[in-house]
Protein backbone atom coordinates (compact mmCIF):
# COMPACT_ATOMS: atom_id res chain seq x y z
CA UNK A 1 0.00 0.00 0.00
CA UNK A 2 1.49 3.35 -1.02
CA UNK A 3 -0.89 5.53 0.98
CA UNK A 4 -3.30 4.39 3.64
CA UNK A 5 -5.78 6.20 5.88
CA UNK A 6 -7.00 4.37 8.94
CA UNK A 7 -10.13 5.57 10.74
CA UNK A 8 -9.23 9.21 10.12
CA UNK A 9 -11.16 11.84 12.07
CA UNK A 10 -10.75 15.55 11.32
CA UNK A 11 -12.61 18.31 13.14
CA UNK A 12 -13.07 22.02 12.70
CA UNK A 13 -13.49 23.19 16.27
CA UNK A 14 -16.33 21.05 17.62
CA UNK A 15 -17.67 20.11 14.23
CA UNK A 16 -16.41 16.78 12.99
CA UNK A 17 -15.83 16.95 9.24
CA UNK A 18 -14.56 13.39 8.72
CA UNK A 19 -16.03 10.65 10.91
CA UNK A 20 -13.33 8.04 10.71
CA UNK A 21 -12.58 7.24 7.08
CA UNK A 22 -10.31 4.46 5.89
CA UNK A 23 -8.96 4.07 2.39
CA UNK A 24 -5.92 2.77 0.59
CA UNK A 25 -4.08 3.52 -2.62
CA UNK A 26 -1.74 1.08 -4.32
CA UNK A 27 1.37 2.06 -6.22
CA UNK A 28 0.50 3.00 -9.82
CA UNK A 29 -3.24 3.45 -9.32
CA UNK A 30 -5.58 6.31 -10.08
CA UNK A 31 -8.03 6.46 -7.20
CA UNK A 32 -10.98 8.86 -7.23
CA UNK A 33 -12.80 10.30 -4.27
CA UNK A 34 -16.21 11.57 -5.32
CA UNK A 35 -18.96 13.27 -3.38
CA UNK A 36 -21.13 16.35 -3.17
CA UNK A 37 -20.12 19.77 -1.95
CA UNK A 38 -19.27 19.69 1.75
CA UNK A 39 -18.88 15.90 1.87
CA UNK A 40 -15.33 16.27 3.17
CA UNK A 41 -13.31 15.69 0.00
CA UNK A 42 -11.07 18.72 0.36
CA UNK A 43 -10.72 18.10 4.10
CA UNK A 44 -9.45 14.60 3.27
CA UNK A 45 -6.91 16.07 0.86
CA UNK A 46 -5.73 18.65 3.38
CA UNK A 47 -5.35 15.95 6.02
CA UNK A 48 -3.21 13.86 3.66
CA UNK A 49 -0.99 16.77 2.67
CA UNK A 50 -0.75 17.90 6.30
CA UNK A 51 -2.52 21.26 6.14
CA UNK A 52 -5.17 19.89 8.53
CA UNK A 53 -4.24 17.96 11.64
CA UNK A 54 -5.86 14.59 12.19
CA UNK A 55 -7.96 14.46 15.31
CA UNK A 56 -7.81 10.69 15.48
CA UNK A 57 -6.73 7.87 13.24
CA UNK A 58 -3.57 7.37 11.22
CA UNK A 59 -2.02 8.15 7.86
CA UNK A 60 0.66 5.85 6.43
CA UNK A 61 2.93 6.49 3.47
CA UNK A 62 4.68 3.30 2.32
CA UNK A 63 3.87 1.80 5.71
CA UNK A 64 5.43 4.69 7.67
CA UNK A 65 3.23 6.64 10.04
CA UNK A 66 3.17 10.28 8.87
CA UNK A 67 0.12 11.39 10.88
CA UNK A 68 2.06 13.97 12.89
CA UNK A 69 4.49 15.03 10.17
CA UNK A 70 4.48 18.70 9.10
CA UNK A 71 3.11 19.52 5.66
CA UNK A 72 6.44 20.71 4.25
CA UNK A 73 8.17 17.47 5.35
CA UNK A 74 5.51 15.39 3.62
CA UNK A 75 6.46 17.01 0.32
CA UNK A 76 10.00 15.70 0.74
CA UNK A 77 8.57 12.25 1.53
CA UNK A 78 6.72 12.22 -1.80
CA UNK A 79 3.26 13.71 -1.35
CA UNK A 80 2.49 16.59 -3.68
CA UNK A 81 -0.83 18.38 -3.89
CA UNK A 82 -2.38 20.56 -6.56
CA UNK A 83 -4.79 22.39 -4.27
CA UNK A 84 -8.43 23.28 -4.87
CA UNK A 85 -8.83 26.71 -6.43
CA UNK A 86 -5.37 26.08 -7.93
CA UNK A 87 -3.29 28.07 -5.43
CA UNK A 88 -1.15 29.75 -8.05
CA UNK A 89 1.14 32.47 -6.70
CA UNK A 90 -0.41 35.35 -8.64
CA UNK A 91 2.56 37.73 -8.52
CA UNK A 92 5.05 35.16 -9.77
CA UNK A 93 5.78 34.02 -13.28
CA UNK A 94 5.08 30.54 -14.63
CA UNK A 95 8.77 29.71 -14.22
CA UNK A 96 8.86 30.94 -10.63
CA UNK A 97 5.76 28.93 -9.80
CA UNK A 98 7.34 25.82 -11.30
CA UNK A 99 10.60 26.50 -9.45
CA UNK A 100 8.67 26.61 -6.19
CA UNK A 101 7.36 23.16 -7.01
CA UNK A 102 10.91 21.80 -6.67
CA UNK A 103 11.86 24.06 -3.75
CA UNK A 104 13.10 21.15 -1.66
CA UNK A 105 15.17 19.53 -4.43
CA UNK A 106 18.81 20.19 -5.28
CA UNK A 107 19.38 17.70 -8.11
CA UNK A 108 19.71 20.26 -10.92
CA UNK A 109 19.96 17.72 -13.74
CA UNK A 110 16.82 15.83 -12.69
CA UNK A 111 14.98 19.10 -12.15
CA UNK A 112 15.77 20.18 -15.70
CA UNK A 113 14.49 16.82 -16.91
CA UNK A 114 11.25 17.20 -14.95
CA UNK A 115 10.78 20.71 -16.26
CA UNK A 116 11.07 19.39 -19.81
CA UNK A 117 8.53 16.71 -18.95
CA UNK A 118 6.08 19.33 -17.63
CA UNK A 119 6.58 21.47 -20.73
CA UNK A 120 5.93 18.41 -22.92
CA UNK A 121 2.73 17.63 -21.03
CA UNK A 122 1.65 21.28 -21.08
CA UNK A 123 3.16 23.05 -24.11
CA UNK A 124 1.10 26.11 -23.20
CA UNK A 125 3.22 26.59 -20.07
CA UNK A 126 6.39 26.57 -22.14
CA UNK A 127 5.00 29.40 -24.27
CA UNK A 128 4.07 31.42 -21.19
CA UNK A 129 7.19 31.05 -19.05
CA UNK A 130 7.42 34.75 -18.25
CA UNK A 131 3.73 35.42 -17.71
CA UNK A 132 2.45 36.18 -14.21
CA UNK A 133 0.38 33.36 -12.75
CA UNK A 134 -2.43 35.70 -11.74
CA UNK A 135 -3.00 36.86 -15.33
CA UNK A 136 -3.55 33.41 -16.82
CA UNK A 137 -6.89 31.80 -17.71
CA UNK A 138 -8.51 29.20 -15.48
CA UNK A 139 -7.40 26.32 -17.69
CA UNK A 140 -3.82 27.56 -17.84
CA UNK A 141 -3.74 27.98 -14.08
CA UNK A 142 -4.95 24.41 -13.70
CA UNK A 143 -2.15 23.22 -15.97
CA UNK A 144 0.32 25.26 -13.95
CA UNK A 145 -0.83 23.87 -10.62
CA UNK A 146 -0.57 20.28 -11.88
CA UNK A 147 2.78 20.97 -13.52
CA UNK A 148 4.07 22.61 -10.36
CA UNK A 149 2.97 19.63 -8.25
CA UNK A 150 4.84 17.32 -10.64
CA UNK A 151 8.03 19.35 -10.18
CA UNK A 152 8.32 17.82 -6.71
CA UNK A 153 8.65 14.41 -8.45
CA UNK A 154 6.01 12.96 -6.13
CA UNK A 155 5.28 9.34 -5.33
CA UNK A 156 1.65 10.31 -5.10
CA UNK A 157 -0.03 13.27 -6.76
CA UNK A 158 -3.10 14.71 -5.05
CA UNK A 159 -5.44 16.54 -7.42
CA UNK A 160 -8.24 18.53 -5.83
CA UNK A 161 -11.08 19.30 -8.29
CA UNK A 162 -8.98 19.70 -11.44
CA UNK A 163 -12.14 20.16 -13.53
CA UNK A 164 -13.54 22.98 -11.43
CA UNK A 165 -14.69 25.95 -13.47
CA UNK A 166 -13.32 24.62 -16.77
CA UNK A 167 -15.09 24.26 -20.13
CA UNK A 168 -15.95 20.66 -21.16
CA UNK A 169 -13.28 20.59 -23.88
CA UNK A 170 -10.63 21.62 -21.41
CA UNK A 171 -11.83 19.07 -18.86
CA UNK A 172 -11.36 16.31 -21.46
CA UNK A 173 -7.86 17.58 -22.11
CA UNK A 174 -6.90 17.77 -18.43
CA UNK A 175 -8.22 14.27 -17.76
CA UNK A 176 -6.28 12.89 -20.73
CA UNK A 177 -3.14 14.46 -19.28
CA UNK A 178 -3.84 12.97 -15.84
CA UNK A 179 -4.03 9.57 -17.51
CA UNK A 180 -0.72 10.23 -19.24
CA UNK A 181 0.93 11.28 -15.98
CA UNK A 182 -0.29 8.07 -14.36
CA UNK A 183 0.97 6.10 -17.37
CA UNK A 184 4.43 7.53 -16.70
CA UNK A 185 4.32 5.91 -13.26
CA UNK A 186 2.90 8.51 -10.87
CA UNK A 187 0.16 7.35 -8.50
CA UNK A 188 -2.82 9.71 -8.47
CA UNK A 189 -5.50 10.49 -5.91
CA UNK A 190 -8.22 12.54 -7.55
CA UNK A 191 -10.96 14.42 -5.77
CA UNK A 192 -13.85 15.35 -8.05
CA UNK A 193 -17.42 16.55 -8.16
CA UNK A 194 -17.50 15.57 -11.82
CA UNK A 195 -18.22 11.94 -11.01
CA UNK A 196 -18.75 10.78 -14.60
CA UNK A 197 -15.28 11.85 -15.70
CA UNK A 198 -13.58 10.77 -12.50
CA UNK A 199 -15.09 7.27 -12.46
CA UNK A 200 -14.30 6.72 -16.13
CA UNK A 201 -10.67 7.53 -15.50
CA UNK A 202 -10.06 5.93 -12.10
CA UNK A 203 -9.07 2.34 -11.45
CA UNK A 204 -10.89 2.45 -8.14
CA UNK A 205 -13.05 5.00 -6.35
CA UNK A 206 -14.61 5.88 -3.03
CA UNK A 207 -17.87 7.75 -2.47
CA UNK A 208 -17.82 10.24 0.37
CA UNK A 209 -21.07 11.44 1.96
CA UNK A 210 -21.12 13.91 4.89
CA UNK A 211 -17.78 12.79 6.22
CA UNK A 212 -18.08 9.03 5.78
CA UNK A 213 -17.19 6.64 2.98
CA UNK A 214 -20.43 5.01 1.89
CA UNK A 215 -19.30 3.03 -1.16
CA UNK A 216 -16.19 1.85 -2.86
CA UNK A 217 -15.29 -0.24 -5.87
CA UNK A 218 -13.70 -0.10 -9.29
CA UNK A 219 -14.61 2.81 -11.52
CA UNK A 220 -16.81 0.60 -13.72
CA UNK A 221 -18.64 -0.92 -10.75
CA UNK A 222 -19.54 2.47 -9.37
CA UNK A 223 -20.54 3.80 -12.79
CA UNK A 224 -22.99 0.88 -13.01
CA UNK A 225 -24.23 1.23 -9.43
CA UNK A 226 -27.85 2.51 -9.46
CA UNK A 227 -27.45 4.47 -6.21
CA UNK A 228 -24.34 6.20 -7.53
CA UNK A 229 -26.03 6.86 -10.86
CA UNK A 230 -28.96 8.50 -9.15
CA UNK A 231 -26.98 10.61 -6.72
CA UNK A 232 -23.95 11.61 -8.79
CA UNK A 233 -24.47 10.87 -12.45
CA UNK A 234 -27.84 12.52 -12.97
CA UNK A 235 -29.46 9.24 -14.13
CA UNK A 236 -33.02 8.91 -12.86
CA UNK B 1 6.91 80.69 7.05
CA UNK B 2 10.48 81.26 6.12
CA UNK B 3 10.58 80.61 2.39
CA UNK B 4 13.69 82.68 2.00
CA UNK B 5 15.63 80.38 4.30
CA UNK B 6 14.22 77.28 2.58
CA UNK B 7 15.24 78.42 -0.89
CA UNK B 8 18.58 79.77 0.19
CA UNK B 9 19.50 76.37 1.63
CA UNK B 10 17.51 74.01 -0.55
CA UNK B 11 20.61 72.16 -1.77
CA UNK B 12 22.03 71.42 1.66
CA UNK B 13 18.58 70.57 3.02
CA UNK B 14 18.14 68.08 0.20
CA UNK B 15 21.46 66.37 0.89
CA UNK B 16 20.80 66.11 4.63
CA UNK B 17 17.24 65.00 4.01
CA UNK B 18 18.34 62.23 1.69
CA UNK B 19 20.98 60.90 4.03
CA UNK B 20 18.59 60.96 6.99
CA UNK B 21 15.93 59.39 4.81
CA UNK B 22 18.32 56.64 3.74
CA UNK B 23 18.69 55.60 7.38
CA UNK B 24 14.91 55.66 7.86
CA UNK B 25 14.56 53.54 4.75
CA UNK B 26 16.96 50.85 5.96
CA UNK B 27 15.05 50.54 9.23
CA UNK B 28 11.73 50.67 7.37
CA UNK B 29 12.70 47.51 5.49
CA UNK B 30 12.45 45.52 8.72
CA UNK B 31 8.92 46.72 9.36
CA UNK B 32 7.88 46.09 5.81
CA UNK B 33 9.41 42.58 5.53
CA UNK B 34 7.79 41.31 8.71
CA UNK B 35 4.49 42.96 7.86
CA UNK B 36 4.49 41.45 4.38
CA UNK B 37 5.00 38.01 5.85
CA UNK B 38 3.00 38.00 9.08
CA UNK B 39 0.74 41.06 8.77
CA UNK B 40 2.33 42.13 12.04
CA UNK B 41 3.69 45.56 12.92
CA UNK B 42 6.84 44.56 14.78
CA UNK B 43 7.18 47.54 17.09
CA UNK B 44 10.19 45.90 18.72
CA UNK B 45 12.10 46.61 15.51
CA UNK B 46 12.98 50.08 16.82
CA UNK B 47 15.01 48.37 19.56
CA UNK B 48 16.59 46.01 17.06
CA UNK B 49 18.02 49.17 15.51
CA UNK B 50 19.03 50.65 18.87
CA UNK B 51 20.88 47.45 19.80
CA UNK B 52 22.77 47.74 16.54
CA UNK B 53 24.20 51.13 17.51
CA UNK B 54 25.59 49.54 20.67
CA UNK B 55 26.74 46.48 18.74
CA UNK B 56 28.97 48.63 16.56
CA UNK B 57 30.27 50.51 19.59
CA UNK B 58 31.15 47.29 21.44
CA UNK B 59 32.83 45.83 18.38
CA UNK B 60 35.00 48.93 18.08
CA UNK B 61 35.89 48.86 21.77
CA UNK B 62 36.77 45.20 21.41
CA UNK B 63 39.38 45.99 18.75
CA UNK B 64 40.67 48.91 20.80
CA UNK B 65 39.01 51.79 19.01
CA UNK B 66 37.72 54.35 21.49
CA UNK B 67 35.91 57.67 21.37
CA UNK B 68 38.97 59.87 21.56
CA UNK B 69 41.33 57.86 19.39
CA UNK B 70 42.93 59.79 16.55
CA UNK B 71 41.45 59.41 13.08
CA UNK B 72 42.81 56.15 11.59
CA UNK B 73 44.50 55.69 8.24
CA UNK B 74 42.33 54.84 5.25
CA UNK B 75 42.99 51.06 5.26
CA UNK B 76 42.34 50.94 9.01
CA UNK B 77 39.20 53.00 8.54
CA UNK B 78 37.85 50.39 6.12
CA UNK B 79 38.69 47.64 8.60
CA UNK B 80 36.92 49.55 11.38
CA UNK B 81 33.88 50.17 9.19
CA UNK B 82 33.62 46.44 8.51
CA UNK B 83 34.14 45.62 12.19
CA UNK B 84 31.38 48.08 13.09
CA UNK B 85 29.06 46.67 10.44
CA UNK B 86 29.58 43.11 11.64
CA UNK B 87 29.08 44.13 15.28
CA UNK B 88 25.91 46.07 14.51
CA UNK B 89 24.45 43.43 12.20
CA UNK B 90 25.13 40.62 14.67
CA UNK B 91 23.62 42.46 17.64
CA UNK B 92 20.62 43.60 15.65
CA UNK B 93 20.13 40.18 14.09
CA UNK B 94 20.37 38.42 17.44
CA UNK B 95 17.90 40.88 18.97
CA UNK B 96 15.45 40.37 16.12
CA UNK B 97 15.74 36.60 16.51
CA UNK B 98 15.31 36.80 20.27
CA UNK B 99 12.08 38.74 19.81
CA UNK B 100 10.82 36.16 17.30
CA UNK B 101 11.69 33.16 19.47
CA UNK B 102 10.74 34.56 22.86
CA UNK B 103 7.74 36.69 21.98
CA UNK B 104 6.11 35.83 18.66
CA UNK B 105 6.65 32.14 18.03
CA UNK B 106 4.93 30.99 21.25
CA UNK B 107 1.97 33.19 20.31
CA UNK B 108 1.78 31.74 16.80
CA UNK B 109 1.80 28.23 18.24
CA UNK B 110 -1.23 29.18 20.31
CA UNK B 111 -2.97 30.89 17.39
CA UNK B 112 -3.18 34.12 19.34
CA UNK B 113 -5.39 36.91 17.97
CA UNK B 114 -3.66 39.74 16.15
CA UNK B 115 -4.18 42.28 18.92
CA UNK B 116 -2.16 40.11 21.29
CA UNK B 117 0.79 40.21 18.87
CA UNK B 118 0.58 43.98 18.73
CA UNK B 119 0.57 44.37 22.50
CA UNK B 120 3.42 41.87 22.77
CA UNK B 121 5.39 43.87 20.20
CA UNK B 122 4.99 47.07 22.20
CA UNK B 123 5.85 45.22 25.39
CA UNK B 124 8.98 43.71 23.88
CA UNK B 125 10.04 47.14 22.64
CA UNK B 126 9.67 48.72 26.08
CA UNK B 127 11.34 45.79 27.80
CA UNK B 128 14.43 45.91 25.59
CA UNK B 129 14.82 49.66 25.69
CA UNK B 130 14.41 49.77 29.48
CA UNK B 131 16.76 46.84 30.04
CA UNK B 132 19.46 48.54 27.97
CA UNK B 133 18.69 51.80 29.76
CA UNK B 134 19.35 50.22 33.13
CA UNK B 135 22.42 48.34 31.93
CA UNK B 136 23.99 51.49 30.48
CA UNK B 137 22.91 53.86 33.26
CA UNK B 138 20.95 55.84 30.63
CA UNK B 139 24.16 57.50 29.58
CA UNK B 140 25.05 58.86 26.22
CA UNK B 141 27.92 57.10 24.46
CA UNK B 142 30.14 58.91 21.97
CA UNK B 143 31.45 57.24 18.85
CA UNK B 144 35.06 57.29 17.64
CA UNK B 145 35.77 59.39 14.55
CA UNK B 146 36.63 57.12 11.65
CA UNK B 147 37.23 59.90 9.14
CA UNK B 148 37.15 63.63 8.86
CA UNK B 149 33.95 64.94 7.37
CA UNK B 150 34.78 67.03 4.33
CA UNK B 151 32.85 68.47 1.44
CA UNK B 152 33.49 66.37 -1.64
CA UNK B 153 31.55 68.30 -4.24
CA UNK B 154 29.53 71.47 -4.35
CA UNK B 155 26.60 71.51 -6.75
CA UNK B 156 25.03 74.94 -6.80
CA UNK B 157 24.69 75.69 -3.11
CA UNK B 158 24.60 72.03 -2.09
CA UNK B 159 27.65 70.84 -0.19
CA UNK B 160 27.86 67.09 -0.54
CA UNK B 161 30.04 65.68 2.22
CA UNK B 162 31.81 62.34 2.14
CA UNK B 163 29.62 61.31 5.10
CA UNK B 164 26.27 62.09 3.49
CA UNK B 165 27.31 60.60 0.19
CA UNK B 166 28.60 57.47 1.92
CA UNK B 167 25.40 57.06 3.91
CA UNK B 168 23.17 57.43 0.86
CA UNK B 169 25.26 55.15 -1.34
CA UNK B 170 25.64 52.49 1.36
CA UNK B 171 21.91 52.46 2.09
CA UNK B 172 21.01 52.17 -1.58
CA UNK B 173 23.54 49.38 -2.14
CA UNK B 174 22.15 47.43 0.82
CA UNK B 175 18.64 47.81 -0.53
CA UNK B 176 19.53 46.72 -4.04
CA UNK B 177 21.23 43.62 -2.61
CA UNK B 178 18.14 42.84 -0.52
CA UNK B 179 15.80 43.45 -3.44
CA UNK B 180 17.82 41.09 -5.63
CA UNK B 181 17.92 38.50 -2.88
CA UNK B 182 14.14 38.59 -2.48
CA UNK B 183 13.37 38.59 -6.18
CA UNK B 184 16.11 36.43 -7.66
CA UNK B 185 17.13 33.71 -5.24
CA UNK B 186 15.49 30.47 -4.15
CA UNK B 187 15.24 31.58 -0.50
CA UNK B 188 13.79 34.92 -1.57
CA UNK B 189 11.23 33.06 -3.64
CA UNK B 190 10.35 31.11 -0.50
CA UNK B 191 9.78 34.34 1.43
CA UNK B 192 7.52 35.69 -1.30
CA UNK B 193 5.61 32.42 -1.48
CA UNK B 194 4.87 32.41 2.26
CA UNK B 195 3.86 36.09 2.06
CA UNK B 196 1.45 35.41 -0.79
CA UNK B 197 -0.14 32.20 0.47
CA UNK B 198 1.37 30.35 3.40
CA UNK B 199 -0.74 27.17 3.01
CA UNK B 200 0.23 26.70 -0.60
CA UNK B 201 3.82 27.51 0.34
CA UNK B 202 3.74 24.57 2.77
CA UNK B 203 2.56 22.37 -0.12
CA UNK B 204 5.74 23.39 -1.94
CA UNK B 205 7.75 21.98 0.96
CA UNK B 206 8.59 25.39 2.38
CA UNK B 207 9.10 25.45 6.15
CA UNK B 208 7.22 28.55 7.25
CA UNK B 209 9.08 28.96 10.52
CA UNK B 210 12.43 28.83 8.77
CA UNK B 211 11.26 31.52 6.34
CA UNK B 212 10.11 33.67 9.26
CA UNK B 213 13.49 33.31 10.97
CA UNK B 214 15.26 34.27 7.75
CA UNK B 215 13.03 37.33 7.42
CA UNK B 216 13.74 38.50 10.95
CA UNK B 217 17.46 38.05 10.31
CA UNK B 218 17.28 40.06 7.08
CA UNK B 219 15.36 42.86 8.79
CA UNK B 220 17.86 42.76 11.66
CA UNK B 221 20.89 42.98 9.37
CA UNK B 222 19.37 45.95 7.54
CA UNK B 223 18.65 47.66 10.88
CA UNK B 224 22.25 46.90 11.86
CA UNK B 225 23.50 48.64 8.73
CA UNK B 226 21.25 51.58 9.55
CA UNK B 227 22.69 51.62 13.08
CA UNK B 228 26.25 51.83 11.77
CA UNK B 229 25.34 54.71 9.46
CA UNK B 230 23.52 56.43 12.32
CA UNK B 231 26.62 56.12 14.52
CA UNK B 232 28.77 57.70 11.82
CA UNK B 233 26.32 60.49 11.13
CA UNK B 234 25.04 61.35 14.62
CA UNK B 235 28.12 60.32 16.59
CA UNK B 236 26.33 59.34 19.83
CA UNK B 237 23.84 56.74 20.99
CA UNK B 238 21.60 56.15 23.99
CA UNK B 239 19.22 53.40 25.10
CA UNK B 240 16.15 55.43 24.16
CA UNK B 241 17.03 56.44 20.60
CA UNK B 242 14.99 53.60 19.15
CA UNK B 243 11.59 55.07 19.85
CA UNK B 244 11.60 58.14 17.62
CA UNK B 245 13.72 56.56 14.87
CA UNK B 246 11.45 53.53 14.93
CA UNK B 247 8.30 55.62 14.62
CA UNK B 248 9.86 57.58 11.77
CA UNK B 249 10.94 54.43 9.96
CA UNK B 250 7.50 52.90 10.46
CA UNK B 251 6.03 56.09 9.02
CA UNK B 252 8.38 55.76 6.06
CA UNK B 253 7.23 52.17 5.51
CA UNK B 254 3.57 53.20 5.59
CA UNK B 255 4.25 56.22 3.41
CA UNK B 256 5.85 54.07 0.71
CA UNK B 257 3.29 51.28 1.05
CA UNK B 258 3.87 48.80 3.85
CA UNK B 259 4.88 45.39 2.64
CA UNK B 260 6.62 46.88 -0.38
CA UNK B 261 10.44 46.89 -0.33
CA UNK B 262 10.88 49.64 -2.89
CA UNK B 263 8.17 51.58 -1.10
CA UNK B 264 10.36 51.57 2.01
CA UNK B 265 13.18 53.25 0.08
CA UNK B 266 10.89 55.81 -1.49
CA UNK B 267 9.04 56.44 1.78
CA UNK B 268 12.26 56.86 3.73
CA UNK B 269 13.82 59.32 1.31
CA UNK B 270 10.55 61.26 0.98
CA UNK B 271 10.18 61.49 4.73
CA UNK B 272 13.76 62.69 5.16
CA UNK B 273 13.26 65.43 2.58
CA UNK B 274 9.87 66.55 3.90
CA UNK B 275 11.22 66.76 7.44
CA UNK B 276 14.16 68.91 6.45
CA UNK B 277 12.20 71.20 4.17
CA UNK B 278 9.48 71.45 6.83
CA UNK B 279 11.83 72.38 9.62
CA UNK B 280 13.45 75.04 7.42
CA UNK B 281 10.05 76.44 6.60
CA UNK B 282 8.38 76.36 10.02
CA UNK B 283 11.33 76.10 12.43
CA UNK B 284 13.10 73.07 13.81
CA UNK B 285 10.57 72.41 16.55
CA UNK B 286 7.93 71.77 13.89
CA UNK B 287 9.99 69.07 12.21
CA UNK B 288 8.04 66.03 13.49
CA UNK B 289 4.70 67.78 13.15
CA UNK B 290 5.37 68.39 9.47
CA UNK B 291 6.49 64.80 8.94
CA UNK B 292 3.35 63.28 10.40
CA UNK B 293 1.03 65.85 8.82
CA UNK B 294 2.41 64.86 5.43
CA UNK B 295 1.85 61.21 6.26
CA UNK B 296 -1.80 61.86 7.10
CA UNK B 297 -2.35 63.90 3.94
CA UNK B 298 -0.76 61.30 1.67
CA UNK B 299 -2.69 58.46 3.26
CA UNK B 300 -5.92 60.38 2.73
CA UNK B 301 -5.32 60.30 -1.01
CA UNK B 302 -3.40 57.03 -1.26
CA UNK B 303 -4.48 54.84 1.65
CA UNK B 304 -2.07 52.05 0.67
CA UNK B 305 0.91 54.40 0.49
CA UNK B 306 2.90 55.74 -2.46
CA UNK B 307 3.64 52.42 -4.15
CA UNK B 308 0.80 50.47 -2.59
CA UNK B 309 1.14 46.79 -3.32
CA UNK B 310 2.22 44.30 -0.69
CA UNK B 311 5.36 42.17 -0.59
CA UNK B 312 3.05 39.34 -1.50
CA UNK B 313 2.30 40.77 -4.88
CA UNK B 314 5.41 42.83 -5.51
CA UNK B 315 7.40 41.85 -8.57
CA UNK B 316 10.74 42.83 -9.97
Amino acid sequence: MLLELQDLVVSYGRIEALHGISLGIEQGEIVALIGANGAGKTTTMRAISGLRAAHRGKIFLEGRDITRMRADRRVVQGISQAPEGRGIFPGMTVMENLDLGCYTRRDAAMIAEDRERVFTLFPRLAERRKQLGGTMSGGEQQMLTIGRALMARPKILLLDEPSMGLAPMLIQQIFAIIKEINGQGTTVLLVEQNAQQALSLAHRAYVLETGSIVRSGTGEELLADPAVQEAYLGVA
Amino acid sequence: MNFEFLFANIGDLTVTGLSQGAIYALIALGYTLVYGLLKLINFAHSEVFMMGTFGALFAWQLVGLHENNPIPSVPMMIVYLLVGLVGAAVWSGVTALAVEFVAYRPLRRRNAPRLVFLITAIGASLAISEAVGIATGRQQFGMPDLFKTTTLVTIGDAHITNLDLGVIVAAIVMMVVLDQFINRTRLGRGIRAVAQDSDTAALMGINKNRVIVLTFVLGGVMAGAAALLYNLKIGVTRADIGFLLGIKAFTAAVLGGIGNLRGALLGGLALGLVENYGSALFGTSWRDVVAFAVLVIILMFRPTGLLGESLGKARA
